[in-house]
């Protein structure tokens, strides 16, 4: 009897000895850290300071914004097939639905970075600088390629098999230096050190803002300093910003947005791993593959402060803005609402099934609400936009 | 030297036996051929078809079958992990200890001392081999097929990047690789359900719709909390491997994740067949 028993150990032992490695490995990644105290002012400074010019990484976007659950594959795949026919209706729920795709759930995106080429200045993942870019969005059995090289932009879907490539002017990346340093001639005395900048940046964001820092902790294995900005006005949706800083390179690793009474990050970006060597170099050469349907993107006509080409987000069918319509923003800081005037809303986006599917029918209009931002489309055809409860969005409206 | 090399040599002729009868059996042809025909069905279908399929029409790759035949293997492979392979995995892998019970076998094999742990180690290493098998017929049929029906060339990568036919080829075997591993802890589950019963069919379909299951639960967007512990949810992950670099992470989770499996369902399986009354 005893004997049998015996034998029944192993059915027990094994998954025993499972689930306490599945709770405790995470919890010893978590355990508590104790760096050097260092003052918000600091943190700053080993930001504008860090060296790091080339890195690769795979970083993880979780969104939890409480959006009604919608379908977006099926929108997504429908819009993917009708997009060669662009009717602007078309382009424009495309538009919105990317919006939406990119603010819901999780996405993972392995980004690789070289800007060694380009005496050192950081551009941690934006692709407007001269370093060279690539961010691979991971789709499941699909994947969508951002590559810069600072001559070449591409961007490549490989679902649709098409790819889109911009020829950035040789003289784009001189002329941004130029425009930096003629900025840096202009600005105040006060900030031609970076911890005189970083002072006045802490000066100019205190009315509105508490700047703490927040228990040191890791990220994907190092250690960070969390640096958390806290909003002073009560009635905004977001709860407070924190932006782990990586306590050696200074690089910033993940930022977290919490939402008001949301124990979960509300939005979420960060490396859930992170090199610090320099990518290979091939990886920046991008040949469209044989058979791919290739468009040319023409660089948009920028007034003349905005010379790098936005190649994140090349929305070629995005409608012309009367600049009469621009909108328009009431109140500072965190409570601010953004008002776009009727003119300049395009008239698909109200009629836009997708927007009817996600809004809500509220008192006079239809609102869209998210744990951060609410948006409120009223029955004029004006929009409202702001990190604040709804019913000031309504007032805002009724107000003018 | 007798004492300890007899057993393990005892144990490698019950292997070889195990394999050989596996790999005799007609059932088991038949299961290979089976999975052999998915490929060859897919390329004569889109070869036969005079419609062009847009790009992301259809299963992954589909559209890029007449471009390249090598995708025939991609696509095959996509198609029938999600029902075919685990129907055959469980039909090997439900008859391990059922399929003897039933026979009356059984008594037979376990005359050795301390047989029950040997057999159920040879019985799980016949399926791991079987899963081994299966995967790489359909990689190897579905390469040969796209091959002798459409041209074969370089082959685009998800991310957009070209590689050679050598590489390709290397990359569809170590697909066929990760494919075997994901379907290492479902074998065990199959081990598992055939200790419990003598009766072999419902071993097979009782394994069988555990993998249904499984897939149901890994579709279903309140269970995401559940879903990266489901042995089904890295079926699809050898995209990871057409992705250029090879992104090697998920197959690093995912052979954790089959390792726990292995070990707890091997752990069951160990306990209940130890335990069990053999009386045929």
């Amino acid at each position: 009897m005893s004997h049998k028993s015996i034998k029944w150990l192993p059915a027990v032992v094994v998954p025993a000895v499972i689930a306490v490695g599945v709770i405790a490995v995470p919890l010893q990644a978590g355990a508590a850290v104790d760096l050097p105290d260092k003052t918000a002012q600091q943190v700053l400074l080993m930001v504008s300071d860090s060296t790091v010019t080339a890195f690769s990484g795979t970083v993880e976007k979780t969104a939890n914004l409480s959006l009604p659950a919608i379908d977006l594959g099926a929108e997504m795949s429908g819009q993917a097939g009708k997009q060669g026919a662009s009717g602007s209706g078309d382009a424009a729920s495309g538009a919105l639905s990317s919006v939406l795709e990119l603010l819901s759930g999780l996405h993972t995106a392995r980004v690789y970075v070289d800007g060694s080429a380009a005496d050192g200045s950081v551009t941690d993942g934006s692709t407007d600088g001269p370093a060279k870019v690539r961010v691979q969005i991971q789709d499941r059995m699909a994947e969508r390629n951002i590559v810069s090289n600072g001559s070449d932009a591409w961007l490549y879907d490989s679902e649709t098999d098409t790819a889109a490539h911009l020829a950035i002017p040789a003289g784009a990346a001189a002329s941004m230096k130029d425009k930096m340093a003629a900025l840096d001639a202009e600005a105040p005395a006060d900030v031609s050190t970076p911890s005189q900048l970083a002072d006045r940046f802490l000066s100019e964001i205190d009315p509105s803002t508490v700047v703490t820092v927040g228990t040191d902790g890791r990220v994907t294995g190092r250690t960070v300093y969390e640096l958390v900005l806290t909003p002073k006005a009560t009635d905004t949706l977001v709860e407070s910003v924190s932006i782990s800083v990586d306590s050696e390179t200074g690089m910033p690793l993940q930022v977290s947005v919490r939402a008001a009474g949301q124990k979960d990050p509300a939005f979420q970006v960060g490396f859930s791993s992170v090199d610090y060597g320099a990518p290979s170099a091939d990886l920046f050469d991008f040949t469209p593959p044989a058979g791919a349907t290739v468009k040319e993107l023409a660089l948009p006509q920028t007034p003349a402060n905005h010379a790098a080409p936005d190649v994140a987000a090349p929305d070629t069918a995005r409608p012309e803005v009367p600049t009469e319509g621009l909108p328009v923003v009431t109140g500072t800081g965190w409570d601010a609402i953004v008002e776009i005037p009727a003119a300049s809303v395009p008239p698909e986006l109200g009629d836009n099934p997708l927007m009817s599917e996600v809004a809500t029918k509220v008192d006079g209009g239809r609102l869209l609400s998210t744990s951060l931002v609410n948006v409120f489309l009223a029955d004029d055809g004006r929009f409202f936009a702001g990190s604040v409860p709804v019913d000031q969005l309504q007032a805002a409206a009724s107000a003018q | 030297m007798s004492s300890s090399s007899a057993p393990r040599s005892a144990g490698w002729d019950l292997l070889g036996s195990e394999l050989t009868v596996l790999f005799r059996r007609r059932r088991t042809w038949a299961m290979l051929v089976a999975i052999a025909l998915i490929p060859i069905l897919l390329a004569v279908a889109v070869r036969l078809s005079s419609e062009t399929l847009a790009p992301g029409e259809g299963p992954p790759f589909l559209d890029r079958v007449t471009q390249n035949g090598l995708f025939v293997a991609f696509t095959a492979m996509i198609v029938a992990i999600p029902l075919f392979l685990p129907l055959t995995i469980g039909v090997v892998a439900g008859d391990t200890i059922a399929g003897e019970a039933g026979l009356g076998t059984l008594r037979y094999l376990l005359v050795a001392p301390a047989g029950r742990v040997r057999l159920l180690l040879v019985k799980y290493a016949g399926v791991a081999m079987f899963c081994l098998v299966a995967t790489l017929t359909l990689a190897v049929a579905g390469t040969l097929i796209g091959a002798a029906l459409f041209p074969v060339g370089p082959v685009t990568l998800l991310s957009g990047d070209t590689i050679g036919v050598a590489d390709s080829l290397l990359r569809s075997a170590l697909i066929a690789l990760y494919v075997t591993v994901s379907l290492l802890g479902f074998a065990a589950i199959g081990l598992f359900i055939s200790t419990l019963t003598d009766v072999p069919v419902g071993a097979m379909a009782a394994t069988v719709v555990v993998s249904v299951l499984a897939q149901i639960l890994d579709v279903l967007p309140q269970l995401a909390w559940l879903h990266p512990w489901l042995f089904s949810h890295y079926w699809l992950g050898f995209a990871d491997l057409l992705r250029q670099p090879m992104d090697l992470s998920s197959f690093g989770d995912n052979a954790l994740l089959q390792a726990g499996y292995i070990a707890v369902f091997g752990a069951l399986a160990y306990s209940r067949f130890a335990t069990k009354d053999i009386l045929s």
